[in-house]
């Protein structure tokens, strides 16, 4: 028993992935009854055929493979969790593909991936055509994907209650370090979908108050909390041009970019702490900034616009970009100092343990209080220094942590960029792509001038679409299957 | 269940990741946050901060936790942080001492006032499985459950016991007093079927009933050795505890490497010889008979030391070896390499706490902890599951078996045919993990 297994148990996770699947056909027969209920039969036929050969693989799956050993350790919580999210998306993709919503596979892929990652730029340049069953089908993806196909597991599945649950847990969760909530990682998995689920019914009926129809609110419910950025009119939130749309989305998008336990705390009275939360103040700074900065460059550039449209379309496109939900409000003119500001936040993006993508506020803050520690060490080469977070010491193991993950970051974007301007594509829209990929925002081509999404050679859509992945599980653990050290046996 | 431990110390990281195991709702706080990362991958909820402060008691989440367990290493702190839990109502307390003088029964009161219900010491828990192994040195483990009219019996078999190559099935149709309930194989513990063997260098658990050990002993070929030299090897706490407790009934030499040490010793205990010098050294261990001790008892805190010194005098026909090993991955190591007995105060510490915990529920009345498995002695509540069948009939889970039970004051031994009827005590063998299927058959 103390002699520790160190190969992969391969079995228990095709397994596992088994049951995954049937999860996820699950999650399928909603957009499936949504297309009875809108009279849409072919496209819930189609829908009904997804159903079934994700439910009889997953049936098969966990009927016929039987491994020795039930346990799960680190390995198999990475490669796990990274088949998991590859495996949802070539299953997600079945609708498309059965409707002929889509004509070759890699779109398909390339959209499914975009919604679970909730990255949510699309291949479709009309979506107003597509089906109901189709359209809800992209939110629920986003949903899904927003906290976490794993997260959603753990809190419905009591088998992977234990050590190898937590394993789970920390692949997929963002952040330097995962907070627990509370003792058991079900209850931490429950607690947070809690706080997700409210949020999201929250948002619905606010939407439904307003002028949106009660599909189109919970489409873009569903694609706001997990800011995602799927939207169910060409225009976007812009279609419906009212400020009272404008400013629930602006509120809904701002908590989907908030690390979550903050919320469960709030919603559990616990005020104190999230008020005295370093992250938190710093995410409202960075908006504040942002949209004045934004603000100002519009509104002197001598747009001839009001004033408080021109603050609400600020604040709408910093919270959309900061906390990656990537939605837009109309054909906004971008001026190149605005759009410059739009990439910084890109990269460093939402709070850890929120929905949102990308570098995360808490690992800039890291960094940057960590060069201010290297600075003052050069004056002072004896100084001894920490990096303090909430007033708590940073571990410098974490700091270092924090380090490399800035350096793969920037190393897989310099990577990505220079693969797809092998196809002749400008370099700013490469870095953009690539950037707007690997950090889930999803703006997609309409601020390039490359021409639509649809256009991209195929292998470009394949790594934006690999981009998205890695980003989403914050690189290391997919990037760790890539190591020999992975599958040797040690 | 909600558990709070504080401090990650030795016994507390082993309590938490055996009861995290065991599907417990696991807290634990500690200062130290390098301690509480190597918890990091373990279902539970680890807290950086003072455990004795109200502050961190409440940022945790800690209050009104079921069981609140303080193992930090200062008995003070232990006492202090348990007064704290039940103020933010903990239902119970139990704090880790190390002064015997605590655990008086007339100065229990004190403790019982100020919430604390119960108290662990783990040397003393160690000198007493010592106490127990010197009693009977022909066995490695002896518990006595129900009341003591069951026994469960750990004997090591060699070629020379008849119980060897037989199968099980026979062996019982032959011995009616005998209930082999687990058998410990190439550091794997096995819960045997009517079809297995036992074979040599097994260590097999027997469950017995008063008075039928005798007859043990001649089944596993072994001969009862009388104990009266007994040698230490290292003057700790534990060996203070255990010359304080039997220091009469046997002649006890402490060997010291620490010279301040050994004063302190002879200080303390005048009835025992104690030696200053190195206990690997075997010049010392001649000078002072080895050869003639009965018994030899490495307690020095380093394991190695422990398992080397016992394997040393083995050499000299020591017949009884106990060693202290602290480290839970040498144990088995440890136990194949012929060392009479193991005392761990970490799953002392561990099994005297989940006792406790299961005392909380009144089904529950004993459990003990070997290395990988557990023996729980439960009652069987009115239309449990366990009641509803014969033994054979029930489709019991492989990881378990029922060795014996109490009915009306009576020890018995259970075979298939046996019906457990309601209020009877069953003593169940399960393997690490299994507690929980347990629990559900009773309930």
């Amino acid at each position: 028993m103390y002699i520790r297994k160190s190969n992969i148990n391969t079995l228990m996770v095709i397994r596992v992935i088994g049951w995954l699947l049937m999860i996820e056909a699950m999650f399928m027969t909603v957009p499936m009854c949504v297309s009875l209920y809108y009279n849409e039969y072919g496209c819930a036929e189609k829908f009904f055929y997804a159903i079934l050969i994700t439910l009889s693989l997953g049936g098969l799956t966990t009927k016929f493979v039987r491994p020795d050993r039930m346990d799960m350790h680190r390995k198999e919580g990475f490669l796990l969790t990274s088949l998991i999210w590859v495996v949802f998306s070539l299953f997600g993709m079945l609708p498309f593909i059965f409707s002929g919503v889509v004509d070759n596979v890699t779109d398909a892929f390339y959209e499914t991936m975009a919604g679970f990652t909730t990255t949510g730029s699309t291949v479709f340049t009309d979506v107003e055509n597509l089906p109901k069953g189709i359209l809800l089908w992209r939110s629920l993806m986003q949903w899904i994907g927003g906290m976490g196909i794993i997260l959603f597991t753990l809190a419905v599945m009591p088998m992977f209650n234990k050590s190898g649950g937590v394993q789970l847990f920390n692949a997929e969760v963002t952040g330097i370090t995962h907070d627990k909530l509370r003792p058991r990682v079900s209850q931490t998995a429950l607690g947070l979908w809690g706080v997700y689920i409210g949020l999201t019914i929250i948002m619905a009926l606010l939407l439904f108050m307003g002028p949106m129809n009660m599909f189109d609110s919970i489409c873009h419910t569903l694609s706001c909390v997990s800011t995602g950025g799927f939207s169910t009119k060409n225009t976007s939130i812009g279609y419906w041009d009212s400020r009272y749309v404008d400013s629930v989305v602006i509120a809904f998008m701002f908590l989907g970019g908030v690390n979550f336990s903050i919320l469960y705390n709030l919603a559990h009275g616990k005020f104190k702490q999230a008020y005295k939360n370093e992250v938190l103040k710093w995410y409202v700074l960075i908006c504040l900034l942002g949209t004045v900065i934004c603000f100002a460059d519009l509104y002197f550039r001598g747009e001839n616009r009001n004033v408080i449209d021109c603050a609400i379309d600020s604040l709408f496109h910093i919270t959309a970009t900061i906390s990656t939900t990537g939605y837009s409000v109309e054909n906004y003119s971008w001026g190149q100092f605005s759009l410059m500001i739009l990439i910084i936040l890109m990269i460093s993006c939402a709070c850890a343990g929120s929905t949102s993508g990308g570098l995360k506020i808490d690992r800039m803050v890291v960094l940057f209080k960590n060069v201010k520690n290297e600075f003052s060490k050069a004056i002072h080469p004896n100084l001894v220094t920490t990096v303090r977070m909430n007033g708590k010491v940073v571990p410098y193991a974490h700091v270092q942590r924090t380090v490399a993950f800035l350096v793969i970051f920037t190393l897989i974007l310099v990577a990505s960029t220079t693969i797809i301007t092998m196809f002749d594509i400008k370099v700013f829209d490469s870095f953009f792509m690539s950037l707007s990929a690997l950090c889930n925002v999803g703006y997609g081509s309409e601020i390039g001038d490359s021409g639509t999404l649809v256009s991209l050679p195929i292998t470009v859509k394949w790594l934006l679409s690999f981009d998205m992945l890695i980003g989403r599980l914050e690189l290391f653990t997919v990037l760790i299957l890539f190591t020999k050290g992975f599958w040797i046996k040690n | 269940m909600k558990i709070v431990i504080a401090g990650a110390g030795e016994v507390g990281t082993h309590l938490a990741k055996f009861l995290a195991n065991e599907n417990q709702d696991i807290i634990v706080i500690d200062r130290d946050e390098s301690k509480l990362s190597k918890l990091e991958a373990y279902n539970m909820l680890t807290y950086v901060g003072n455990p004795v402060s109200f502050k961190s008691f409440k940022n945790a989440g800690a209050e009104d936790c079921d069981l609140f367990i303080a193992v930090t290493p200062y008995e003070t702190d232990n006492v202090l942080a348990c007064e704290i839990a039940k103020y933010y109502g903990a239902k119970k307390a139990v704090a880790r001492i190390d002064n015997y003088d605590f655990l008086r029964q007339e100065n229990r009161e004190f403790f019982n006032e100020r919430g604390i219900d119960d108290l662990i010491y783990p040397e003393y828990l160690a000198a007493e499985e010592i106490v127990v192994a010197l009693k009977r040195a022909w066995v490695r483990n002896w518990f006595e459950l129900c009341d003591g009219e069951l026994y469960v019996i750990g004997v090591k078999v060699r070629d020379n016991a008849k119980l060897v190559g037989m199968p099980l099935k026979k062996l019982f149709s032959l011995s009616n007093y005998a209930h082999i309930s687990a058998i410990k194989r190439n550091h794997e513990t096995i819960i045997p079927r009517g079809d297995d063997f036992i074979r040599a260098n097994d260590i097999v658990y027997i469950a017995t009933t008063e008075g039928a050990s005798q007859n043990i002993l001649d089944m596993c070929g072994k001969e009862d050795v009388h104990v009266k030299n007994v040698m230490v090897m290292g003057g700790s706490r534990i060996a203070v505890q255990l010359a304080m407790m039997v220091g009469e009934d046997y002649n006890i030499t402490i060997i010291e490497s620490d010279f301040e040490r050994c004063e302190e010793l002879a200080d303390m205990l005048p009835d025992c010889r104690i030696i200053h010098g190195d206990g690997r050294n075997f010049e010392i261990l001649e000078e002072e008979g080895i050869e003639d001790m009965d018994a030899f008892i490495a307690l020095t805190e380093s394991s190695e030391t422990n398992i080397l010194g016992c394997l040393a005098a083995k050499e000299y026909g020591v017949k009884k070896t106990i060693a202290e090993v602290e480290n839970i991955q040498f144990i088995s190591e440890a136990e194949a390499l012929n060392i009479g007995t193991i005392i761990n105060k970490k799953l002392l510490a561990s099994s005297r706490i989940f006792q406790i915990l299961l005392d909380s529920d009144s089904t529950n009345v004993k459990c003990l902890a070997l290395a990988d498995a557990e023996v729980a002695e439960l009652v069987a509540k009115k239309d449990s599951k366990i009641t509803r069948a014969k033994v054979k009939d029930l489709n019991l889970s492989k990881d378990l078996t029922i060795a014996g039970m109490l009915r009306n004051g009576k020890g018995s031994l259970v075979q298939g045919d046996t019906q457990i009827e309601e209020g009877d005590r069953v003593v169940v063998f399960c393997l690490a993990g299994a507690i929980h299927k347990v629990e559900k058959l009773f309930s």
